[in-house]
């Protein structure tokens, strides 16, 4: 029955019900879909543009849902199986919105400065035996010198899988799960943390709920 | 435009309309149960043209891809189309209405709807009425102060708008809003 209880969400497409979290409308109010200026624009995002507007880059909104979506799907999966989650970000504005965020999950943040080894060099830095997290969701790819995350790569070398915000001025190889959207409004922020949120703790619900029903039915067939 | 047509089949209707020609007056003053008077010109044109569109519209359901539906789903593309942004045209010396969301000292900083808020100096005049929540006008320079300096590969961005501060919003002012 554990089986049952790990192979059932992932028969269907959209278990938990992310598509009625959000809709086009919110996105849109959230200003998800402004990017930088033409000149920031980093040559990958090119596919993920809707257009370029007075030299301001628009992000296509559609794609931008798809994207969306897949990622809260996975972060749900993740938290179903209670997977480690950890909210990476280093935009100071947001630091203690995504601290909080974290908090009201059950899940982890780390907002301030990302020392070397962290993920790679786990085992001298913190002891043996330390468990890594299992996603990582990055709310802005950049670091305040506009580069990228040393997160990013990290990540990708300890095979964790990552979800992440990409501006127009974002590298989006190395994610695993890209969201191309607004990094830099409070409202956008505001509205990813919000949904993640929502997701997270849907799951987490949800596997309490399939705990008790498989327990029940245990006992019954005991 | 029913109550013309009304006395008549829909074939004859059909036929009349998609042949593009008028019934006969005498045909039309026969069949017409409620107003026995002569439409001239226009009218009949107007409910002509009237037909002709409910006929178009009910065989082509979504039209440039604007879905019309019980919810009323727009499709991105014509959202961003009607958005202030857009309508706006080039920022230079447009003004706009911003909100204060955060002061240090004598830096307001206000968020008037782009990615960016910009950041301007108290006044002189009214200084204590600038506080948090408090709408100003503004005229703006630029939405993203960006730059690309010699032997970089990209521009170097300030993550601020340029805007200029004109003074408080007036009550008098709001039907103006966007």
């Amino acid at each position: 029955e554990n089986d049952l209880l790990l192979t059932d969400p992932l028969k269907h497409p959209d278990f938990f019900h992310i598509s009625e979290l959000f809709s086009l409308k919110d996105l849109f109010d959230a200003r998800v879909h402004f990017g930088h200026k033409r000149g920031c624009r980093n040559r990958l995002m090119e596919p993920y543009l809707f257009g370029c507007r007075l030299d301001q880059d628009i992000i296509d909104l559609d794609q931008s849902i798809l994207h969306l979506q897949q990622a809260l799907n996975f972060t749900a999966h993740c938290a179903y199986r209670k997977g480690i989650i950890l909210f990476v970000s280093r935009m100071r504005q947001f630091a203690h919105l995504i601290e909080q965020t974290a908090k009201e999950c059950g899940e982890y943040a780390h907002t301030r400065y990302w020392q070397g080894g962290l993920l790679t060099n786990s085992h001298v830095q913190y002891g043996t035996g330390v468990r890594l997290p299992d996603l990582i969701i990055f709310l802005s790819t950049l670091n305040n010198i506009f580069e990228q995350h040393v997160a990013v790569r990290d990540a990708a070398k300890m095979n964790i899988p990552t979800v992440g915000i990409v501006d127009s001025n974002c590298n989006p190889s190395l994610i695993t799960y890209p969201i191309p959207g607004n990094d830099d409004s409070p409202s956008a922020i505001n509205l990813y943390c919000k949904l993640f949120k929502m997701t997270i703790l849907r799951a987490k619900d949800k596997r309490r709920q399939m705990d008790l029903l498989y327990g029940i039915q245990k006992k019954l067939t005991k | 435009m029913a109550t013309v047509w009304s006395g008549l089949g829909p074939a004859v209707t059909q036929a009349a309309v998609r042949g593009g020609r008028l019934i006969p007056r005498d045909v039309r003053t026969r069949f017409s149960s409620s107003d026995a008077e002569k439409r001239s010109g226009f009218a009949v044109a107007f409910e002509r043209h009237a037909d002709l569109q409910r006929q178009r519209e009910a065989e082509i359901p979504d039209l440039g891809g604007r879905k019309v539906t019980a919810q009323k789903i727009d499709s991105f593309a014509s959202l961003l189309r009607r958005s202030p942004l857009m309508q706006m045209g080039p920022t230079k010396d447009k003004i706009v209405i911003g909100k204060i969301f955060h002061i240090v000292g004598d830096d307001l900083y206000i968020d008037f709807g782009g990615k960016f808020h910009c950041v301007c100096r108290r006044p002189a005049v009214d200084g204590e009425k600038y506080q948090r929540e408090v709408r100003v006008r503004l005229k703006l320079v630029d939405l993203e102060l960006t730059s690309r300096f010699l032997g970089a590969k990209t521009d170097t961005t300030l993550l601020e708008a340029e805007a200029a501060l004109l003074g408080l919003l007036d009550v008098k002012d709001t039907n103006q809003r966007d």
